[in-house]
């Protein structure tokens, strides 16, 4: 919807002439060739100031990061004001002695995880990539270590759908940023989205996030040339290694006792076919060496950093991995035993620098079912989902992966996180009608059988009932801080 | 086929934003992690890379929706290849390539930038894209007594270039450039008045045609004076001759060198010794086009093999700015006695840019500027006392930036080094 010269001249007042815009040209590149207007704030009062216009006109808005998640398909709609928050770009404060970091939506995970090396310190990155912003909560790779979700943010600064400025935490009563539940006030249970759809109304200005110990070097020695970076030698203390096991079972069992033993920096249940998008550097190479690994791997599997904060620890860890993966049968790839194979996989999972590899390489796009929960339940979910996925490969409509899912145990617990994506070609229409059938079957199998309940999208009302009407709750909250039905429930946090 | 070719690629433009930093295991900090310039100061999604091939994909299936702000992103784009770098380090896809070729389509439906026009003009009279030149092309040349190897049979043609012939403050350039030569004792000539511009920018420009006329002017001259080997100081030329002519086949068995492979090679062979001390703390900026684009053209004709795969038939190698020219420089400045040579964080395939490439130059001074503030920023953060690099036209645009913004950074052309040093 086209918004009016006089509305439009509102907006324009908040940000200057240079940051509104809507041009037709822009919009394909937002994914709507119908927004109302992109507009690029650079600071919180100007978000607010957005915020209240949309109010007064009833025009609904969604802001973005860096946007990585508008490729998910339910992410676009039309007749939207768009914040793009690129502009909004500082890293606030590194407090090293309370250990978190202050930081605004645009700045990207590389950028402060960066800063926190040279810190000894480190920090949650989402799988997706380092190319992310910081301020997101979610999951990835470091998850032994750093946690996930909304363990991590503590205080934060939130504008409210109606425009409403809301500090959480210890910023509610002072200026400080170390504790997400106070003093002052917490709604941690509203802001950082454990309650469905998984995203909050509104707009997340700033955000403190918690900071965890980082044993490796302040910067990596990086040699080669884009798009093969090796490290000149992998660091002291630190190893490399990928487990395959006979079954989901004992994969489970070493991947329990690893987080008992808290023995490992990073455990990451990749799949070997994750293994090899990750160290090779284009499509043909990578499904030549997956064929290989898939000739070695027993079944699924993981891939292990240790990171000793001394000699002692390191020997230490290691043998303790040893006895755990021998006692669970488990093998490991040879592959990755090469130090540059090694160093390769060390410095991509810990900067986390190649997730578009395994993700959007093989065939484009992806559709993924990413699950929160207790690991041997959704273990034995993602065993069906994968067979599920055989004819599809079968009938060449997805990337052959080997049927395979992944994930990884959070805080060294039984609880994690488990995921399994399809990659396939999005000018093919077939194919993304068969995913689409493999999602929504899949996530009903996943309901019905009593697995867990995918809370986002449109199966609320399905679920909710089995879920204290939890639906019913969310839906009184939502009109409560958005009366006008401004802030739409999906993509927030982009 | 043009853009037409590419719909493959632009459709899996996946919007990671990678394309608007630094390879991310390269990022070093806070400071420095940006690649593009263009998203860098223009700020909407659709100035990036990423935001381009959107545009591309959407109005290949619906029609180009000509506007002031479609051709605003369109030309203020420096034609680096820094995102191409970046999104390649992941995914196989072409992304500089369909992003010239919009460009090329906008030149043919007639929606070009007046200022670009002016130095197309300027091209088809005078064969130079420096506008307003006055005198002649080898007027820097005067009193040299060098040969003319469009008349005499020699082993290396000098081609020097359109802004270091035309422009007086780099005529030094080719001075040195000539001294060189000489010292190492290399039979060379250059094309007076027969020299004409190669043609490159007006390929990044768009103007495909004139480059085309360009090309074909210069190799017909470098084939009737029988030259088999081209050295060059230009990192425009030399791409323009050593990839774009390949892409084009236009190129036969010409050997081309930059001026930096060439000493490199001189020095390696014996033939010139760095033995005078130049006292100087150094950063070196590596030149879009003699870096990163400076890799050689792969020829490939192929079809994306059916299925769920972005795979081809035969395999597709991609340019990913693995190949371009980075160690030569490096390696002379090293063997110069009391350089020494401290790296920015943006180096290589990932260097910044100076801010001139693709027209920018002319059509928006101010944000070439903008452009060469920011590395001449990064440069000063080194500790260094001068920025180095390998292209006459990055070497004018770092002197106009601190001429601006006050700075103290001295800025030279690698030769001009050399030169001390032999």
């Amino acid at each position: 919807m086209a918004l009016s010269k006089e509305v439009y001249k509102e907006f324009e007042d908040v940000v200057g002439e240079e940051n509104i815009c809507n041009d037709p040209a822009i919009m394909p590149s937002y994914y709507s060739t119908e927004l109302s207007a992109v507009i690029l704030p650079k600071n919180t009062a100007e978000v607010q100031a957005i915020v209240k216009l949309c109010n007064k006109h009833r025009l609904q808005f969604r802001a973005e990061c860096t946007g990585w998640t508008f490729m998910m398909p339910g992410m676009v709609s039309q007749d939207f004001i768009y914040l793009d928050l690129r502009r909004m770009n500082r890293i606030i404060e590194i407090n090293e002695k309370n250990m978190y970091a202050v930081v605004e939506p645009y700045v990207v995970s590389a950028q402060l995880q960066a800063e926190l090396f040279k810190r000894g310190l480190n920090f949650c990155i989402k799988g997706a990539g380092s190319n992310t912003s910081a301020l997101l909560r979610g999951h990835g790779h470091l998850d032994q270590t750093t946690s996930g979700d909304d363990r991590n943010h503590l205080a934060l600064e939130w504008v409210t759908p109606e425009g409403e400025i809301v500090r959480s935490g210890s910023l509610g009563s002072s200026d400080e940023w170390f504790c997400g539940d106070g003093p002052g006030p917490s709604l941690r249970c509203i802001l950082n989205s454990v309650v469905p759809p998984g995203t909050t109304p509104g707009i997340f200005t700033k955000t403190a996030t918690k900071l965890y110990h980082w044993p490796g070097p302040a910067r990596y020695p990086i040699v080669g040339k884009s798009p093969k970076y090796a490290l000149s030698e992998v660091p002291p203390n630190m190893m490399v290694r990928y487990f395959s096991f006979p079954s989901a079972e004992k994969m489970y069992q070493a991947e329990r006792k690893i987080g008992e033993s808290e023995i490992s920096y990073v455990l990451m249940g990749f799949n070997a076919s994750m293994v090899s998008s990750n160290i090779t550097t284009s499509n043909e190479e990578d499904f030549a060496i997956l064929e290989q690994f898939l000739k070695e791997v027993q079944g699924p599997g993981f891939l292990v950093i240790i990171a000793g904060n001394s000699r002692e620890d390191f020997e230490y860890k290691k043998r303790v991995l040893q006895h755990i993966v021998s006692e669970a049968d488990g093998k490991s790839l040879e592959k990755v035993e090469d130090p540059e194979i090694e160093g390769i996989l060390l410095c991509q999972c810990t900067r986390i620098s190649a997730s578009i590899r395994e993700t959007f390489r093989a065939g484009g796009i992806f559709t993924s079912i990413p699950i929160m929960g207790q690991r041997d339940l959704c273990l034995r979910w993602s065993v069906g989902a994968g067979k599920a996925k055989e004819p599809l490969i079968e009938k060449g409509l997805i990337v052959d992966d080997g049927a395979a899912f992944f994930g990884w145990g959070v805080e060294q617990g039984h609880l994690g996180k488990t995921e399994i994506f399809c990659r396939y070609d999005p000018l093919n229409p077939e194919a993304k009608k068969a995913v689409e059938e493999w999602f929504q079957e899949q996530t009903a199998r996943a309901f019905n059988e009593n697995y867990f309940a995918m809370l986002m999208g449109l199966q609320a009302d399905e679920v909710g009932p089995a879920l204290s009407n939890y639906h019913i709750w969310w839906k009184k909250f939502k009109e409560a801080i958005d009366p006008n039905g401004v802030s739409p429930e999906v993509g927030t946090l982009a | 086929m043009g853009l037409e070719q590419y719909k493959g690629d632009v459709a899996m433009c996946c919007r990671c934003s990678a394309c608007k930093f630094i390879p991310m295991q390269m990022v070093q900090g806070f400071q420095y992690a940006n690649v593009c310039p263009s998203i860098a100061k223009y700020n909407y999604h659709s100035y990036s890379g990423g935001g381009r091939l959107n545009i591309a994909a959407v109005m290949l299936e619906n029609g180009f929706n000509y506007t002031d702000r479609l051709l605003d992103i369109v030309y203020n784009c420096q034609m680096c290849g820094a995102c191409g770098v970046s999104c390649n380090y992941a995914m196989d896809m072409e992304v500089l390539e369909p992003i010239n070729e919009f460009r090329i389509k906008c030149v043919e439906d007639g929606k070009t930038n007046p200022a670009l026009d002016k130095v197309i003009a300027g091209l088809r009279k005078q064969g130079t894209m420096v506008p307003g030149a006055k005198g002649k092309r080898a007027d820097w040349a005067a009193g040299l007594k060098l040969k003319d190897a469009t008349k005499e049979k020699v082993d290396v043609f000098y081609h020097v270039g359109c802004l270091t012939s035309y422009n007086k403050d780099m005529w030094k350039l080719a001075r040195a450039t000539v001294k060189i030569l000489q010292k190492a004792g290399v039979d060379f000539g250059i094309g007076y008045e027969n020299e004409t511009c190669c043609g490159g920018r007006a390929h990044q420009m768009g103007y495909k045609e004139d480059f085309l006329n360009q090309a074909e002017k210069n190799m017909d001259m470098l084939k009737k004076a029988g030259v088999k080997t081209l050295v060059t100081s230009c990192a425009d030329g030399y791409q323009a001759f050593k990839v774009l002519y390949d892409k084009y086949n236009l190129k036969g068995d010409l050997e081309v060198f930059h001026i930096t492979e060439y000493i490199d090679k001189l020095i390696k062979d014996g033939k010139i010794k760095l033995n005078k001390k130049v006292n100087l703390n150094v950063t070196y900026h590596d030149p879009c086009h003699l870096g990163r684009l400076g890799e050689p053209w792969i020829h490939w004709k192929g079809k994306k093999i059916p299925g769920e795969k972005f795979v081809f038939d035969p395999p597709k190698e991609y340019r990913r700015g693995t190949n371009g020219v980075y160690e030569p420089p490096r390696d002379i400045l090293d063997g110069i006695p009391g350089i020494k040579l401290t790296e920015m964080v943006r180096i290589k395939e990932y260097a910044w840019c100076c801010g001139a490439g693709g027209g920018v130059n002319e059509s928006n001074p101010e944000f070439a500027l903008w452009t060469a503030k920011e590395r001449i920023e990064e440069a000063e953060s080194t500790g260094a006392e001068a920025i180095v690099t390998a292209c006459p036209w990055c070497e004018k645009t770092f002197n106009e930036a601190i001429k601006e913004s006050g700075s103290d950074l001295k800025v030279y052309d690698i030769v001009e080094i050399v030169e001390k040093a032999i």
